[in-house]
Protein backbone atom coordinates (compact mmCIF):
# COMPACT_ATOMS: atom_id res chain seq x y z
CA UNK A 1 0.00 0.00 0.00
CA UNK A 2 3.03 2.22 0.38
CA UNK A 3 3.38 3.03 -3.25
CA UNK A 4 -0.17 4.31 -3.46
CA UNK A 5 0.23 6.77 -0.65
CA UNK A 6 1.52 9.67 -2.58
CA UNK A 7 -1.02 9.28 -5.34
CA UNK A 8 -4.62 10.41 -5.20
CA UNK A 9 -5.83 6.86 -5.72
CA UNK A 10 -8.18 7.10 -2.80
CA UNK A 11 -9.74 10.26 -4.14
CA UNK A 12 -10.14 8.76 -7.62
CA UNK A 13 -11.68 5.62 -6.17
CA UNK A 14 -14.01 7.68 -4.07
CA UNK A 15 -15.12 9.71 -7.09
CA UNK A 16 -15.58 6.53 -9.12
CA UNK A 17 -17.64 5.05 -6.34
CA UNK A 18 -19.74 8.20 -6.19
CA UNK A 19 -20.34 8.08 -9.91
CA UNK A 20 -21.24 4.42 -9.71
CA UNK A 21 -23.59 5.22 -6.89
CA UNK A 22 -25.60 7.73 -8.90
CA UNK A 23 -27.74 5.27 -10.92
CA UNK A 24 -28.26 3.12 -7.88
CA UNK A 25 -29.42 6.04 -5.76
CA UNK A 26 -31.52 7.27 -8.62
CA UNK A 27 -33.20 3.91 -9.02
CA UNK A 28 -33.77 3.66 -5.32
CA UNK A 29 -35.34 7.08 -5.29
CA UNK A 30 -37.70 6.09 -8.08
CA UNK A 31 -38.65 2.89 -6.32
CA UNK A 32 -39.49 4.69 -3.08
CA UNK A 33 -41.65 7.42 -4.64
CA UNK A 34 -43.25 6.22 -7.84
CA UNK A 35 -43.83 2.52 -7.90
CA UNK A 36 -43.90 1.41 -11.53
CA UNK A 37 -47.25 0.42 -12.93
CA UNK A 38 -47.43 -3.25 -13.75
CA UNK A 39 -47.85 -2.45 -17.43
CA UNK A 40 -44.23 -2.09 -18.24
CA UNK A 41 -41.41 0.07 -16.86
CA UNK A 42 -38.91 0.01 -13.99
CA UNK A 43 -36.36 -1.98 -15.87
CA UNK A 44 -33.36 -0.90 -13.80
CA UNK A 45 -34.84 -1.83 -10.51
CA UNK A 46 -33.86 -4.88 -8.60
CA UNK A 47 -37.22 -4.81 -6.95
CA UNK A 48 -39.14 -4.28 -10.12
CA UNK A 49 -38.05 -7.65 -11.40
CA UNK A 50 -40.55 -9.33 -9.18
CA UNK A 51 -43.27 -6.87 -10.07
CA UNK A 52 -42.55 -7.38 -13.73
CA UNK A 53 -42.71 -11.12 -13.32
CA UNK A 54 -45.99 -10.77 -11.58
CA UNK A 55 -47.21 -8.51 -14.33
CA UNK A 56 -46.07 -11.01 -16.92
CA UNK A 57 -47.92 -13.73 -15.19
CA UNK A 58 -51.02 -11.62 -14.90
CA UNK A 59 -51.05 -10.53 -18.54
CA UNK A 60 -48.52 -12.27 -20.70
CA UNK A 61 -49.79 -10.59 -23.85
CA UNK A 62 -48.83 -7.12 -22.66
CA UNK A 63 -45.58 -6.06 -24.28
CA UNK A 64 -43.42 -3.89 -22.00
CA UNK A 65 -43.80 -0.32 -23.27
CA UNK A 66 -40.81 2.05 -23.44
CA UNK A 67 -40.58 4.17 -20.37
CA UNK A 68 -42.73 7.28 -20.51
CA UNK A 69 -40.65 10.45 -20.44
CA UNK A 70 -41.71 12.95 -17.87
CA UNK A 71 -43.05 15.91 -19.88
CA UNK A 72 -42.30 18.37 -17.07
CA UNK A 73 -38.64 19.21 -17.76
CA UNK A 74 -38.56 21.79 -15.01
CA UNK A 75 -39.84 19.33 -12.39
CA UNK A 76 -37.28 16.87 -13.65
CA UNK A 77 -34.39 19.28 -13.23
CA UNK A 78 -35.51 20.43 -9.80
CA UNK A 79 -36.14 16.86 -8.75
CA UNK A 80 -39.61 17.71 -7.52
CA UNK A 81 -41.20 14.37 -8.16
CA UNK A 82 -38.19 12.29 -7.29
CA UNK A 83 -38.76 11.90 -3.58
CA UNK A 84 -36.07 12.52 -1.01
CA UNK A 85 -33.17 10.48 -2.39
CA UNK A 86 -32.38 12.30 -5.61
CA UNK A 87 -32.06 15.75 -4.05
CA UNK A 88 -30.09 14.25 -1.22
CA UNK A 89 -27.66 12.57 -3.59
CA UNK A 90 -27.35 15.71 -5.64
CA UNK A 91 -26.73 17.86 -2.63
CA UNK A 92 -24.12 15.51 -1.24
CA UNK A 93 -22.38 15.44 -4.62
CA UNK A 94 -22.46 19.20 -5.06
CA UNK A 95 -21.42 19.91 -1.49
CA UNK A 96 -18.48 17.54 -1.74
CA UNK A 97 -17.45 19.38 -4.90
CA UNK A 98 -17.91 22.63 -3.04
CA UNK A 99 -15.72 21.39 -0.20
CA UNK A 100 -13.11 20.39 -2.76
CA UNK A 101 -13.31 23.89 -4.25
CA UNK A 102 -12.92 25.54 -0.85
CA UNK A 103 -9.96 23.34 -0.11
CA UNK A 104 -8.43 24.27 -3.45
CA UNK A 105 -8.93 27.95 -2.74
CA UNK A 106 -7.27 27.54 0.64
CA UNK A 107 -4.31 25.76 -0.90
CA UNK A 108 -4.06 28.36 -3.67
CA UNK A 109 -4.06 31.12 -1.10
CA UNK A 110 -1.23 29.52 0.86
CA UNK A 111 0.76 28.92 -2.33
CA UNK A 112 0.10 32.52 -3.38
CA UNK A 113 1.36 33.79 0.01
CA UNK A 114 4.66 31.97 -0.42
CA UNK A 115 4.96 32.61 -4.15
CA UNK A 116 8.02 33.65 -6.09
CA UNK A 117 7.49 36.81 -8.11
CA UNK A 118 5.14 35.98 -10.97
CA UNK A 119 6.52 36.22 -14.51
CA UNK A 120 3.88 36.38 -17.23
CA UNK A 121 3.91 33.52 -19.70
CA UNK A 122 4.50 35.85 -22.64
CA UNK A 123 7.55 37.31 -20.94
CA UNK A 124 8.84 33.85 -20.08
CA UNK A 125 8.37 32.77 -23.71
CA UNK A 126 10.20 35.88 -24.85
CA UNK A 127 13.07 35.15 -22.49
CA UNK A 128 13.19 31.56 -23.70
CA UNK A 129 13.60 32.72 -27.30
CA UNK A 130 15.98 35.51 -26.41
CA UNK A 131 18.21 33.16 -24.41
CA UNK A 132 18.73 31.09 -27.55
CA UNK A 133 18.58 33.51 -30.48
CA UNK A 134 19.35 36.91 -28.93
CA UNK A 135 16.60 38.78 -30.73
CA UNK A 136 15.71 41.30 -28.06
CA UNK A 137 18.44 43.81 -28.76
CA UNK A 138 17.95 44.18 -32.54
CA UNK A 139 14.19 44.06 -32.05
CA UNK A 140 14.31 46.88 -29.52
CA UNK A 141 16.43 48.85 -31.94
CA UNK A 142 13.82 48.33 -34.66
CA UNK A 143 10.87 49.14 -32.42
CA UNK A 144 12.41 52.17 -30.75
CA UNK A 145 13.58 53.75 -33.98
CA UNK A 146 12.39 57.35 -33.87
CA UNK A 147 9.88 58.41 -36.49
CA UNK A 148 9.84 62.10 -37.37
CA UNK A 149 6.64 63.88 -36.44
CA UNK A 150 6.11 65.27 -39.93
CA UNK A 151 5.54 61.67 -41.05
CA UNK A 152 2.23 61.75 -39.23
CA UNK A 153 0.57 63.97 -41.84
CA UNK A 154 -2.20 62.15 -43.67
CA UNK A 155 -0.53 62.02 -47.07
CA UNK A 156 2.33 59.98 -45.63
CA UNK A 157 0.06 56.98 -45.06
CA UNK A 158 -0.79 56.32 -48.72
CA UNK A 159 2.07 53.85 -49.17
CA UNK A 160 1.13 52.01 -45.99
CA UNK A 161 -2.48 51.75 -47.16
CA UNK A 162 -1.24 50.27 -50.44
CA UNK A 163 0.76 47.67 -48.51
CA UNK A 164 -2.23 46.81 -46.36
CA UNK A 165 -4.45 46.49 -49.42
CA UNK A 166 -1.86 44.14 -50.91
CA UNK A 167 -2.20 41.93 -47.84
CA UNK A 168 -6.00 42.06 -48.22
CA UNK A 169 -5.63 41.05 -51.86
CA UNK A 170 -3.34 38.17 -50.92
CA UNK A 171 -5.78 36.80 -48.35
CA UNK A 172 -8.94 37.19 -50.43
CA UNK A 173 -7.06 35.97 -53.50
CA UNK A 174 -6.04 32.76 -51.77
CA UNK A 175 -9.66 32.31 -50.69
CA UNK A 176 -10.88 32.73 -54.27
CA UNK A 177 -8.17 30.42 -55.59
CA UNK A 178 -9.63 27.60 -53.49
CA UNK A 179 -12.68 27.59 -55.79
CA UNK A 180 -11.50 29.12 -59.06
CA UNK A 181 -10.73 26.89 -62.06
CA UNK A 182 -8.55 28.48 -64.77
CA UNK A 183 -10.00 26.82 -67.88
CA UNK A 184 -12.40 28.39 -70.41
CA UNK A 185 -14.99 25.71 -69.72
CA UNK A 186 -14.89 26.00 -65.93
CA UNK A 187 -13.76 29.56 -65.12
CA UNK A 188 -17.10 31.29 -65.64
CA UNK A 189 -19.04 28.56 -63.86
CA UNK A 190 -16.59 28.46 -60.95
CA UNK A 191 -17.06 32.18 -60.37
CA UNK A 192 -20.83 31.73 -60.54
CA UNK A 193 -20.35 29.02 -57.94
CA UNK A 194 -18.29 31.38 -55.75
CA UNK A 195 -20.96 34.07 -56.05
CA UNK A 196 -23.95 31.89 -55.33
CA UNK A 197 -22.88 28.79 -53.40
CA UNK A 198 -19.75 29.54 -51.39
CA UNK A 199 -20.45 31.06 -48.02
CA UNK A 200 -19.42 34.75 -48.16
CA UNK A 201 -18.03 34.06 -51.63
CA UNK A 202 -19.75 37.12 -53.10
CA UNK A 203 -18.28 39.22 -50.27
CA UNK A 204 -14.78 37.97 -50.84
CA UNK A 205 -15.00 38.52 -54.58
CA UNK A 206 -16.37 42.02 -54.07
CA UNK A 207 -13.53 42.85 -51.67
CA UNK A 208 -10.94 41.45 -54.08
CA UNK A 209 -12.40 43.48 -56.95
CA UNK A 210 -12.71 46.83 -55.22
CA UNK A 211 -9.58 46.60 -53.09
CA UNK A 212 -7.69 45.99 -56.35
CA UNK A 213 -8.99 49.24 -57.83
CA UNK A 214 -8.34 51.04 -54.55
CA UNK A 215 -4.80 49.66 -54.49
CA UNK A 216 -4.07 51.10 -57.93
CA UNK A 217 -5.46 54.48 -56.81
CA UNK A 218 -3.49 54.48 -53.56
CA UNK A 219 -0.29 53.38 -55.29
CA UNK A 220 -0.62 56.21 -57.82
CA UNK A 221 -1.47 58.72 -55.09
CA UNK A 222 1.59 57.63 -53.08
CA UNK A 223 3.78 58.03 -56.14
CA UNK A 224 2.42 61.49 -56.91
CA UNK A 225 2.98 62.54 -53.30
CA UNK A 226 6.61 61.43 -53.47
CA UNK A 227 7.03 63.12 -56.84
CA UNK A 228 5.53 66.44 -55.78
CA UNK A 229 7.54 66.61 -52.56
CA UNK A 230 10.76 65.66 -54.31
CA UNK A 231 11.32 62.74 -51.97
CA UNK A 232 12.88 60.70 -54.79
CA UNK A 233 16.08 62.72 -54.76
CA UNK A 234 19.46 61.54 -53.55
CA UNK A 235 19.87 59.21 -51.65
CA UNK A 236 16.48 57.66 -52.48
CA UNK A 237 16.79 57.08 -56.23
CA UNK A 238 16.58 53.30 -56.07
CA UNK A 239 13.56 53.49 -53.81
CA UNK A 240 11.79 55.48 -56.50
CA UNK A 241 12.79 52.93 -59.15
CA UNK A 242 11.50 50.05 -57.05
CA UNK A 243 8.32 52.03 -56.46
CA UNK A 244 7.77 52.51 -60.19
CA UNK A 245 8.29 48.78 -60.68
CA UNK A 246 5.75 48.09 -57.93
CA UNK A 247 3.20 50.32 -59.66
CA UNK A 248 3.80 48.47 -62.93
CA UNK A 249 3.42 45.14 -61.12
CA UNK A 250 0.15 46.38 -59.63
CA UNK A 251 -1.07 47.22 -63.12
CA UNK A 252 -0.02 43.77 -64.33
CA UNK A 253 -1.97 42.33 -61.40
CA UNK A 254 -5.01 44.25 -62.57
CA UNK A 255 -4.56 43.37 -66.22
CA UNK A 256 -4.07 39.62 -65.63
CA UNK A 257 -6.79 39.45 -62.99
CA UNK A 258 -9.35 41.12 -65.23
CA UNK A 259 -9.36 38.17 -67.66
CA UNK A 260 -9.97 35.49 -65.05
CA UNK A 261 -13.81 35.73 -64.84
CA UNK A 262 -13.84 34.82 -68.55
CA UNK A 263 -16.95 36.77 -69.43
CA UNK A 264 -17.39 38.96 -72.52
CA UNK A 265 -16.08 42.11 -70.81
CA UNK A 266 -12.98 40.33 -69.52
CA UNK A 267 -12.28 38.62 -72.82
CA UNK A 268 -12.52 41.72 -74.96
CA UNK A 269 -10.74 43.97 -72.48
CA UNK A 270 -7.81 41.58 -72.63
CA UNK A 271 -8.06 41.47 -76.40
CA UNK A 272 -7.79 45.24 -76.78
CA UNK A 273 -5.31 45.52 -73.91
CA UNK A 274 -2.90 43.12 -75.51
CA UNK A 275 -3.52 44.86 -78.83
CA UNK A 276 -2.09 48.04 -77.29
CA UNK A 277 0.99 46.08 -76.29
CA UNK A 278 1.09 44.58 -79.76
CA UNK A 279 1.23 47.97 -81.45
CA UNK A 280 4.61 48.84 -79.92
CA UNK A 281 7.14 48.78 -82.77
CA UNK A 282 9.93 46.19 -82.83
CA UNK A 283 8.97 44.30 -79.67
CA UNK A 284 5.20 44.61 -79.97
CA UNK A 285 4.47 41.33 -81.72
CA UNK A 286 6.74 39.52 -79.32
CA UNK A 287 4.90 41.04 -76.37
CA UNK A 288 1.54 40.17 -77.92
CA UNK A 289 2.51 36.55 -78.53
CA UNK A 290 3.97 36.31 -75.05
CA UNK A 291 0.80 37.66 -73.49
CA UNK A 292 -1.69 35.69 -75.56
CA UNK A 293 0.44 32.56 -76.12
CA UNK A 294 -0.36 32.72 -79.82
CA UNK A 295 -2.29 35.15 -81.95
CA UNK A 296 -5.60 34.93 -80.13
CA UNK A 297 -6.83 35.07 -76.56
CA UNK A 298 -7.43 31.39 -75.78
CA UNK A 299 -7.33 28.76 -73.07
CA UNK A 300 -3.55 29.15 -73.08
CA UNK A 301 -3.90 32.86 -72.36
CA UNK A 302 -6.14 32.13 -69.42
CA UNK A 303 -3.67 29.63 -67.96
CA UNK A 304 -0.81 32.04 -68.44
CA UNK A 305 -2.64 34.98 -66.92
CA UNK A 306 -3.66 32.84 -63.98
CA UNK A 307 -0.09 31.70 -63.34
CA UNK A 308 1.15 35.28 -63.66
CA UNK A 309 -1.60 36.57 -61.41
CA UNK A 310 -1.24 34.09 -58.57
CA UNK A 311 2.44 33.07 -58.68
CA UNK A 312 4.84 35.15 -60.73
CA UNK A 313 3.64 38.69 -60.07
CA UNK A 314 3.08 38.14 -56.33
CA UNK A 315 6.62 36.84 -55.90
CA UNK A 316 8.13 39.83 -57.70
CA UNK A 317 5.84 42.19 -55.79
CA UNK A 318 6.83 40.76 -52.42
CA UNK A 319 10.52 40.95 -53.28
CA UNK A 320 10.31 44.56 -54.43
CA UNK A 321 8.07 45.52 -51.53
CA UNK A 322 10.62 44.08 -49.11
CA UNK A 323 13.38 46.05 -50.78
CA UNK A 324 11.19 49.18 -50.78
CA UNK A 325 10.49 48.90 -47.05
CA UNK A 326 14.07 48.10 -46.08
CA UNK A 327 15.29 51.13 -47.99
CA UNK A 328 12.71 53.34 -46.28
CA UNK A 329 13.82 52.03 -42.89
CA UNK A 330 17.50 52.56 -43.63
CA UNK A 331 17.13 56.08 -44.94
CA UNK A 332 14.18 57.34 -42.94
CA UNK A 333 11.35 59.37 -44.37
CA UNK A 334 12.45 62.31 -46.47
CA UNK A 335 12.29 65.63 -44.67
CA UNK A 336 9.92 68.06 -46.36
CA UNK A 337 11.22 71.48 -47.30
CA UNK B 1 22.43 59.71 -41.96
CA UNK B 2 21.70 62.57 -39.63
CA UNK B 3 18.31 62.80 -41.27
CA UNK B 4 17.33 59.31 -40.19
CA UNK B 5 18.10 59.99 -36.54
CA UNK B 6 16.08 63.08 -35.67
CA UNK B 7 16.41 64.42 -32.17
CA UNK B 8 13.81 63.49 -29.63
CA UNK B 9 11.91 66.75 -29.72
CA UNK B 10 10.43 66.34 -33.20
CA UNK B 11 10.16 62.57 -33.32
CA UNK B 12 8.13 59.78 -31.78
CA UNK B 13 9.21 56.18 -31.21
CA UNK B 14 8.22 53.72 -33.90
CA UNK B 15 6.66 51.46 -31.27
CA UNK B 16 4.12 51.98 -29.81
CA UNK B 17 3.35 55.55 -30.92
CA UNK B 18 3.79 55.31 -34.65
CA UNK B 19 2.54 51.74 -34.86
CA UNK B 20 -0.66 52.70 -33.05
CA UNK B 21 -1.24 55.53 -35.52
CA UNK B 22 -0.69 53.14 -38.40
CA UNK B 23 -3.03 50.70 -36.71
CA UNK B 24 -5.79 53.28 -36.72
CA UNK B 25 -5.27 53.84 -40.43
CA UNK B 26 -5.37 50.09 -40.98
CA UNK B 27 -8.64 49.91 -39.03
CA UNK B 28 -10.07 52.60 -41.24
CA UNK B 29 -9.11 50.75 -44.41
CA UNK B 30 -10.43 47.56 -42.88
CA UNK B 31 -13.74 49.34 -42.37
CA UNK B 32 -13.82 50.26 -46.06
CA UNK B 33 -12.98 46.66 -46.97
CA UNK B 34 -15.78 45.41 -44.72
CA UNK B 35 -18.19 47.78 -46.46
CA UNK B 36 -17.11 46.20 -49.76
CA UNK B 37 -17.81 42.80 -48.24
CA UNK B 38 -21.28 43.78 -47.02
CA UNK B 39 -22.02 45.31 -50.41
CA UNK B 40 -21.02 41.99 -51.95
CA UNK B 41 -23.60 40.24 -49.82
CA UNK B 42 -26.32 42.75 -50.68
CA UNK B 43 -25.57 43.09 -54.39
CA UNK B 44 -23.01 40.62 -55.74
CA UNK B 45 -20.60 41.79 -58.40
CA UNK B 46 -22.10 39.44 -60.96
CA UNK B 47 -20.82 38.33 -64.33
CA UNK B 48 -21.56 39.31 -67.91
CA UNK B 49 -22.22 36.84 -70.66
CA UNK B 50 -19.69 34.04 -70.97
CA UNK B 51 -16.74 34.87 -73.21
CA UNK B 52 -17.43 34.26 -76.87
CA UNK B 53 -14.49 34.84 -79.25
CA UNK B 54 -16.83 34.82 -82.25
CA UNK B 55 -19.10 37.57 -81.00
CA UNK B 56 -17.58 41.03 -80.55
CA UNK B 57 -19.71 43.29 -78.36
CA UNK B 58 -20.51 46.83 -79.53
CA UNK B 59 -18.40 48.71 -76.98
CA UNK B 60 -15.11 47.05 -76.28
CA UNK B 61 -13.19 48.69 -73.47
CA UNK B 62 -10.09 47.86 -71.46
CA UNK B 63 -9.86 48.29 -67.67
CA UNK B 64 -10.39 51.82 -66.46
CA UNK B 65 -6.68 52.44 -65.81
CA UNK B 66 -5.86 51.71 -69.45
CA UNK B 67 -8.90 53.57 -70.73
CA UNK B 68 -7.17 56.94 -71.15
CA UNK B 69 -4.40 55.31 -73.15
CA UNK B 70 -6.94 53.41 -75.23
CA UNK B 71 -8.82 56.61 -75.96
CA UNK B 72 -5.57 58.32 -76.93
CA UNK B 73 -4.74 55.50 -79.32
CA UNK B 74 -7.97 56.08 -81.21
CA UNK B 75 -6.91 59.57 -82.26
CA UNK B 76 -3.14 59.45 -82.76
CA UNK B 77 -1.07 57.13 -84.94
CA UNK B 78 -0.85 53.69 -83.41
CA UNK B 79 2.94 53.42 -83.23
CA UNK B 80 3.32 56.84 -81.63
CA UNK B 81 0.51 56.07 -79.20
CA UNK B 82 2.15 52.83 -78.17
CA UNK B 83 5.70 54.17 -77.97
CA UNK B 84 4.79 57.28 -75.97
CA UNK B 85 3.66 55.45 -72.79
CA UNK B 86 6.69 53.16 -72.90
CA UNK B 87 9.01 56.15 -73.10
CA UNK B 88 6.97 57.93 -70.46
CA UNK B 89 7.31 55.02 -68.05
CA UNK B 90 11.03 54.74 -68.73
CA UNK B 91 11.55 58.46 -68.09
CA UNK B 92 9.49 58.24 -64.90
CA UNK B 93 11.52 55.23 -63.75
CA UNK B 94 14.87 56.98 -64.18
CA UNK B 95 13.56 60.42 -63.18
CA UNK B 96 15.68 60.70 -59.97
CA UNK B 97 18.79 60.34 -62.11
CA UNK B 98 17.63 63.15 -64.40
CA UNK B 99 16.50 65.59 -61.72
CA UNK B 100 19.46 65.68 -59.36
CA UNK B 101 19.50 69.26 -58.16
CA UNK B 102 19.31 69.67 -54.41
CA UNK B 103 16.34 71.83 -53.59
CA UNK B 104 16.38 74.61 -51.06
CA UNK B 105 13.10 76.39 -51.85
CA UNK B 106 9.57 75.22 -52.44
CA UNK B 107 9.47 76.66 -55.95
CA UNK B 108 10.15 73.40 -57.81
CA UNK B 109 7.75 71.63 -55.55
CA UNK B 110 4.99 73.98 -56.64
CA UNK B 111 5.91 73.55 -60.30
CA UNK B 112 5.76 69.79 -59.92
CA UNK B 113 2.41 70.09 -58.19
CA UNK B 114 1.00 72.08 -61.11
CA UNK B 115 2.45 69.58 -63.61
CA UNK B 116 0.88 66.70 -61.70
CA UNK B 117 -2.45 68.50 -61.37
CA UNK B 118 -2.63 69.28 -65.08
CA UNK B 119 -1.54 65.76 -65.99
CA UNK B 120 -4.09 64.16 -63.68
CA UNK B 121 -6.90 66.37 -64.95
CA UNK B 122 -6.00 65.44 -68.53
CA UNK B 123 -5.84 61.76 -67.57
CA UNK B 124 -9.18 61.85 -65.78
CA UNK B 125 -10.76 63.74 -68.66
CA UNK B 126 -9.47 61.15 -71.14
CA UNK B 127 -10.74 58.33 -68.92
CA UNK B 128 -14.21 59.86 -68.64
CA UNK B 129 -14.26 60.50 -72.37
CA UNK B 130 -13.28 56.90 -72.97
CA UNK B 131 -15.96 55.72 -70.59
CA UNK B 132 -18.81 57.65 -72.22
CA UNK B 133 -17.76 57.25 -75.83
Amino acid sequence: MDRFERRPVGLVLLLAALVALIPFVNALARASTAPPDPGGNGTSLAASGEILEQAAVESAAVVPQPEQQDPCLHCHIVGENKGIWTPLARWSLFSSMGLLFVFGMYRSASVWKNRTPWVPLTKRAGEWVDERYEVSEPLTKILKKPVPKYALRWFYCLGGITAFLFVTQAITGIMLAFYYKPTPEAAFVSIQYIESQVRFGASIRMIHHWAANLMILMCTAHMLRVFIMGAYKKPRELNWVSGVLLLLLTLVFGFTGYLLPWDQRAFWATTVGSEIAGSIPVIGELALIFLRVGWDVSAQTLSRFYALHVIAVPIFTIVFMGAHFIMVRRQGIARPL
Amino acid sequence: MSESQPDHKDSIPFFPDHVSTEFKVVLGVLGVVLIFGILGLVAPLGLGDPADPLNTPLHVKPEWYFLALYQLLKYIPKTAGAVAPVIFVLVVAIWPFLDRKVETTKRNQRIRFIVVAVGMIALIAMTIWGEVS
